[in-house]
């Protein structure tokens, strides 16, 4: 719920274009409305049902969430208490949140490494899924991609702040 | 015992050192679950599994719907609507906004986008008529406050998915009263501050816009709501696809009745509905290893115990303690955070003391909207001043009375458990 409408003015110039995440997040909430508004639709035309693309349907959202999330890195727009932090002093504040973001690119640089290991034993081991029948280290071995992705933002955002610094 | 200690101080030190909470969360909840040694593979399968959950894919939905709405000029024409009805006058236009944040309440899901939606009309109407910044950007983040207690209400949905048998439909019919409530007691003082400052004295001389034009005009908005909730009650929908069809409707409304739409804007409102999504999204992922780690730590019984203990057993005191500490995380954290955190401690006091869910639910998403009004830290406050220029301090002495009042309503509703249960009640929910 909470989530502040992002502004332009927290747009940072980025060396790789971040219209790459949002077009891809944009494009997936359009096709998840547009396949769920399709089920509706169909389900009371005729007595089919799709809702075996429900799967599809999540892992679109999981996909969102996740390439969503690495364009909100680049812009720190991910949800963070700033109040005590912005009282600190100049230096002190600047240290903290350099900190701050070196933790965050750590988190998920660990969700990244771990999420490899998940989506590479579901390969080995031929898990398939419950709906679709499909092999499914090709839903979850985009945890790890994107994880690396957002990793890459946290570590953009780091340098940012080190040359404004220096 | 100790892990749990280190995962929650842990986890307190990196929220308060300006580490986003869901990386706070995640990053906690990894280091307990690998000294623990509880199998650190449960990090990236409980992050894709927390996300990926069917009752989960209402909110871009309907964060869409809300954004939809709002680009297409909704606010406007509320606000003429119900200006129609109010009058101008002293404290006309503050009730107003209250009234226009809870129609808007009825088609977004989330606090602070009602509030910037909101803001965006009213802040400017009440500034040009005189009121006090500090006056008008408490009011218009206590007005969005209330959003979250209205269906939709994306903090609805995430309790659903954390507490199965409140089922979304019962908590958005057992929201609108509470909502009503929550608006009435906002109204009371905000009219009465006025009328005492004689805010908006000024504007009582110009004409009313006419009631059946403005009412043609807002028709449209108003029937979001009725669509979404009736769709619901009939059983047509499930709330994921109740929201698509606010969706469908809204680009209809956008396009073809306002056409104040463009493929661009459109184009423009999917990013930014995704990326809004995606906040909420990333942090439920996280939070879902910080919960694994809880439950798995054995700490959730201790904790439940130690609540029930310290209240002395009694369950007016144990709620009283439960709500004075929702007020206070209210506070420094968001609902979603806060239902994900500390619904797996909570709901087992209320089971002991045989709760409803659906109530619990309500009470709790009901301190969460006072949560986002009570400075320093308060989400609302932040947008409205941003807004309109006032600073957090200046809102203090006019927000501490709107608080004061929307509070009563919560004891309210602890001693009346029926101004929450009696509609999901008598409409069949429940």
């Amino acid at each position: 719920m909470e989530g502040e409408p992002s502004s332009d003015a927290s747009r940072p110039k980025t060396r790789i274009p971040l219209q790459i995440e949002e077009y891809l997040a944009g494009i997936a909430i359009g096709i998840l409305g547009l396949i769920t508004f399709a089920n509706v639709v169909v389900r009371y035309l005729t007595n089919f049902s799709f809702a075996f693309t429900e799967e599809f349907s999540i892992f679109l959202m999981v996909f969102m969430a996740l390439v969503g999330g690495s364009s909100v890195m680049a812009k720190q727009g991910h949800l963070n208490i700033r109040y005590l932090v912005d009282k600190l002093p100049t230096r002190a504040r600047q240290g903290t949140l350099i900190v701050a973001t070196m933790l965050t690119a750590l988190t998920f640089l660990l969700l990244a490494v771990f999420g490899t290991r998940m989506a590479w034993d579901e390969y080995r081991f031929e898990v398939t899924s419950p709906g679709l029948g499909l092999p499914t280290w090709i839903y979850t071995m985009w945890l790890p991609f994107l994880s690396l992705a957002i990793f890459g933002r946290a570590v953009g955002v780091l340098i940012r702040m080190w040359r404004r610094q220096g | 015992m100790n892990y749990a200690y280190l995962m929650f101080g842990c986890f307190f030190l990196l929220m308060f050192g300006g580490v986003p909470i869901a990386a706070a969360l995640g990053l906690s909840g990894t280091l307990a679950i690998a000294l623990a040694q509880l199998g650190i593979m449960a990090v990236p399968t409980n992050v894709y599994a927390g996300i990926a959950k069917y009752p989960l894919l209402a909110i871009p939905m309907f964060v869409l719907a809300g954004a939809i709405f709002d680009k297409a000029g909704v606010a406007g024409r509320l606000l003429r609507f119900t200006e129609a009805i109010v009058g101008r006058g002293r404290g006309a236009l503050a009730a107003i906004t209250i009234l226009v944040a809870m129609i808007i309440g009825g088609i977004s899901g989330s606090g602070p986008a009602c509030t910037a939606a909101v803001g965006g009309v009213m802040l400017n109407a009440m500034l040009r008529a005189g009121y006090p910044p500090g006056f008008a950007a408490s009011v218009t983040a206590a007005a969005g406050s209330t959003d979250i207690l209205i269906p939709p209400s994306v903090a609805f949905i995430v309790y659903s998915v954390l507490v199965p048998s409140a089922t979304v439909p019962a908590l958005f019919v057992g929201g609108i009263i509470p909502g009503l409530l929550a608006c009435v007691m906002l109204i009371i003082p905000a009219v009465f501050l006025s009328r005492h400052y004689n805010f908006g004295g000024s504007e009582s001389g110009e004409p009313r816009p006419k009631f059946w034009g403005s009412f043609k005009d807002a028709a449209w908005a108003l029937a979001a709501p009725v669509l979404i909730l009736g769709g619901l009650r009939t059983g047509w929908f499930t709330p994921t696809e109740a929201a698509v069809m606010a969706v469908v409707f809204g680009l209809f409304v956008g396009f073809a009745i306002y056409r104040s739409l463009t493929l661009r804007a459109l184009f423009e409102l999917l990013v930014e509905s995704a990326e809004t999504s995606a906040v909420i999204l990333v942090v439920v992922g996280l939070a879902s290893v910080f919960a694994w780690a809880c439950s798995t730590l054995g700490i959730v019984d201790p904790i439940a115990e130690g609540l029930v203990n310290l209240g002395g057993g009694h369950p007016l005191g144990v709620m009283f303690i439960l709500m004075v500490f929702l007020v206070i995380v209210g506070m420094f954290l968001d609902g979603i955070s806060i239902f994900l955190i500390f619904c797996p401690l909570f709901v087992p006091v209320a089971q002991t003391f045989e709760w409803d869910l659906v109530w619990f639910g309500v009470l709790m998403t009901y301190n969460v909207a006072l949560g986002q009004f009570t400075p320093p830290m308060a989400v609302n406050l932040m947008v409205s001043c941003r807004m309109s220029g006032a600073k957090m301090e200046d809102t203090v002495r006019w927000d501490i009375w709107l608080l004061f009042f929307m509070f009563l309503g919560l004891l309210l509703m602890i001693f009346f458990p029926e101004i929450v249960l009696w509609l999901p009640e008598a409409t069949g929910f429940m």
